[in-house]
C-alpha cells in the first residue's frame, strides 16, 4: 500500500511493520506514543473510521492498544499498535481528530484505566461513577461480591 | 432572537421509556423546543460480556454472543463461530455456508421488520406495528422448525450448525417469503411509505451527511440512507454472498425516511437471495468435528460481518490456552448512539423518538 510507504518514509525511526495473522490487514507497531496524534492526522484523509480500539492487558510490562482503522472504499485495515507504561497509562487522545474514537476511548478508560490526554469528555461510559477498580484488567477478580453488587446499600 | 441559552431546560428522556428501544437514557437540553445537547447515557444492560470471554471456554461462550444483539442473535452467533474456525483454521462444508447465509439473511428480515414496527409504534401508527410482528413471526416459526428456538436460537456450533435442516424446510420458507413480499410491496406501502401522514413525520427530519456519517464511524443501512455504497456482504464478501446475486441498497437523502426506505427495500433483496440460496444449496455434512475442549494457539483474529445493524466484528486475541485471552466486540449500534448526540442537536424534542427509533440501536449489543 502507498499509504504504509508515506508513512514509513515519514516515520522512519519509529515505525515497523509487524506480519498480521489476518487478510487485509497491515499492521504497524509504533514505538513513539508521542507521535500518534501526528500518525493519526496523517492517514485520516486515507483511513476514514477508527473501526475498533483494541486494549489487550499484558501484566506487568505494558497495556497494548490497537488502533484499527478502516475505510469506507474497500476492506483494507490498518492496525496501529502501541505499547503503554503498565503503571502510568497515558496516551494522547485522538477523539478531536476522529469523532469515531472519542467514545471508544472512554470505554478504554471505564474497562481499563488508560488515560487519554486532551479527550473532549473522559468519564466512565459502560459502569457507574462507583464502580470498584477496572473490570478488563487481568488483576481484576471476580468475587461474589461483584457479582451481586448493586451500588445500593441493601441487605437482604 | 432570543439568545439559545437562555430559558433552557433539561428534561430527562428514560432509562425505561418505551420509545428507547430497550433501556436506554437520554439528557437532554432544550430551549423552547430545540435541543441544544444531547448526553445519551448507556450501561443499563451491561453484562460484562468481554469479562465473560476471558473466563469461559470457547464453546461455553456461544451462547452469550447468541444474546449480545437479541433481535439479530442467529448474525452474531455466526460471526462469534467464524472468528473461532479461523482461528483454528478450520473450514467448514459447503452445505453449513449455505445454511448459515440462509440463517443470516432469515434474520436480517426478521430484524428488519421488527424496526418497521418499532418505527410505526414510534410514530402513533399501531397498524405497522402489529403488522411488522405479524409477518416476523411467520420466519420465527421457520427458524424454531429447524433450531428448536426462537428468539436465542442456539443454532450455530464451532465447526458447523447443529440440526440439518428439515425436510420441509425450503418449502415452507419459500411460501412465507411469498407472503412477505406481497405484504411489503402492498400493505406495507399503503400504511407507511406511501401515506402522507407517515411521510410528514420522517421525510427531512434528522438529515444526516455523508460526511457526518462517515466521520462517526456509521455504518450498514444508516450509512447506506446517506449515499455511501458500502455493504460487506458485496466489499469482502463472506459466507456464500459471492455466489449469489443482489444489490446495495442506497438512499441519497439521508433523513429518517431514507433510513425506512433502505430497510424496507433490504427485505426485498433478502428475499432474493434467500430464493437462490434455497435452489443452489448442496447436500452433504454440516458438521466438522471440533472437540468440546480445544486450545488456540498465541494469535490475533479479526472477522468483521455485516448485521441487520451495520458492520460488527470480533477480535481475538489468544494466548495457547482454553479460553480467549481477550476478546473485542465492535457492535455497530454503538457508533449510532455516539452519532445520535451531534446528531439531534437543532432538531426539534417532538423528532427524538423518530430519530432514534430510525437508527435502530439496540441496547443489548451497545452494552455488551
Amino acid at each position: 500500500m502507498e499509504t504504509v510507504e508515506r508513512l514509513k518514509s515519514e516515520f522512519s525511526s519509529s515505525l515497523t511493520s509487524l506480519p498480521s495473522t489476518n487478510a487485509n490487514e497491515t499492521l504497524l507497531l509504533l514505538s513513539e506514543n508521542e507521535a500518534l496524534k501526528k500518525l493519526v492526522k496523517s492517514i485520516s484523509t486515507e483511513f476514514d473510521i477508527l473501526f475498533t480500539l483494541l486494549v489487550v492487558d499484558r501484566p506487568p510490562e505494558a497495556f497494548e492498544l490497537n488502533y484499527v482503522f478502516s475505510r469506507y472504499r474497500d476492506s483494507a485495515l490498518l492496525t496501529i499498535r502501541v505499547n503503554l507504561n503498565h503503571d502510568k497509562p497515558v496516551i494522547d487522545s485522538i477523539a478531536k481528530i476522529l469523532p469515531s474514537a472519542e467514545w471508544e476511548e472512554r470505554e478504554a478508560y471505564d474497562l481499563f484505566g488508560i488515560k487519554f490526554r486532551g479527550h473532549p469528555d473522559l468519564r466512565r461510559i459502560l459502569l457507574q461513577d462507583d464502580w470498584p477498580g477496572r473490570p478488563l484488567r487481568k488483576d481484576f477478580v471476580v468475587t461474589d461480591e461483584i457479582r451481586n453488587w448493586t451500588g445500593l446499600d441493601l441487605k437482604f | 432572537m432570543k439568545d439559545s441559552t437562555q430559558n433552557k431546560i433539561t428534561i430527562n428522556i428514560g432509562p425505561v421509556h418505551p420509545s428507547t428501544h430497550g433501556v436506554l437514557r437520554f439528557i437532554v437540553d432544550i430551549s423552547e423546543d430545540t435541543i441544544v445537547k444531547v448526553d445519551p447515557e448507556i450501561g443499563y444492560v451491561h453484562r460484562g460480556v468481554e469479562k465473560m470471554a476471558e473466563m469461559k471456554n470457547y464453546n461455553s461462550f456461544m451462547p452469550v454472543a447468541d444474546k449480545l444483539d437479541y433481535i439479530a442473535a442467529l448474525n452474531w452467533e455466526v460471526l462469534y463461530a467464524d472468528v473461532i474456525e479461523k482461528a483454528l483454521n478450520v473450514s467448514i462444508t459447503p452445505r453449513t455456508v449455505y445454511i448459515r447465509t440462509i440463517m443470516c439473511e432469515i434474520q436480517r428480515i426478521m430484524s428488519h421488520l421488527l424496526f418497521l414496527a418499532h418505527v410505526g409504534e414510534d410514530l402513533g401508527n399501531t397498524t405497522l406495528f402489529m403488522w411488522g410482528f405479524r409477518e416476523r413471526e411467520l420466519l420465527m416459526d421457520v427458524v424454531e422448525e429447524v433450531s428448536g428456538g426462537r428468539l436465542a436460537p442456539m443454532y450455530m456450533s464451532i465447526g458447523g450448525v447443529y440440526y440439518d435442516l428439515t425436510l420441509s424446510f425450503g418449502r415452507r420458507l419459500l411460501e412465507v417469503l411469498d407472503t412477505i413480499e406481497h405484504k411489503v410491496k402492498n400493505e406495507y406501502k399503503a400504511i407507511s411509505y406511501q401515506n402522507d401522514a407517515f411521510r410528514l413525520r420522517t421525510v427531512g427530519v434528522g438529515v444526516m451527511s455523508k460526511e457526518f456519517g462517515i466521520s462517526h464511524g456509521l455504518t450498514g443501512p444508516n450509512i447506506r440512507a446517506s449515499g455511501v455504497k458500502r455493504d460487506l456482504r458485496k466489499d469482502s464478501p463472506y459466507l456464500a454472498y459471492d455466489k449469489v446475486d443482489f444489490e446495495v441498497i442506497t438512499e441519497n437523502d439521508g433523513d429518517a425516511y431514507a433510513r425506512f426506505m433502505v430497510r424496507i427495500n433490504e427485505i426485498l433483496e433478502s428475499i432474493k437471495i434467500l430464493r437462490q440460496a434455497i435452489k443452489e444449496i448442496p447436500s452433504g455434512e454440516t458438521k466438522v468435528k471440533v472437540p468440546w475442549f480445544f486450545k488456540i494457539p498465541p494469535k490475533y483474529t479479526f472477522v468483521r460481518h455485516e448485521t441487520p445493524r451495520g458492520e460488527a466484528a470480533m477480535y481475538l486475541v489468544t494466548n495457547g490456552d482454553l479460553k480467549p485471552y481477550r476478546l473485542k466486540i465492535r457492535a455497530p449500534s454503538f457508533y449510532a448512539i455516539q452519532a445520535i448526540k451531534d446528531l439531534l442537536v437543532g432538531n426539534k424534542v417532538a423528532d427524538l423518538v423518530t430519530i432514534l427509533g430510525s437508527l435502530d440501536p439496540v441496547p443489548g449489543e451497545i452494552d455488551r
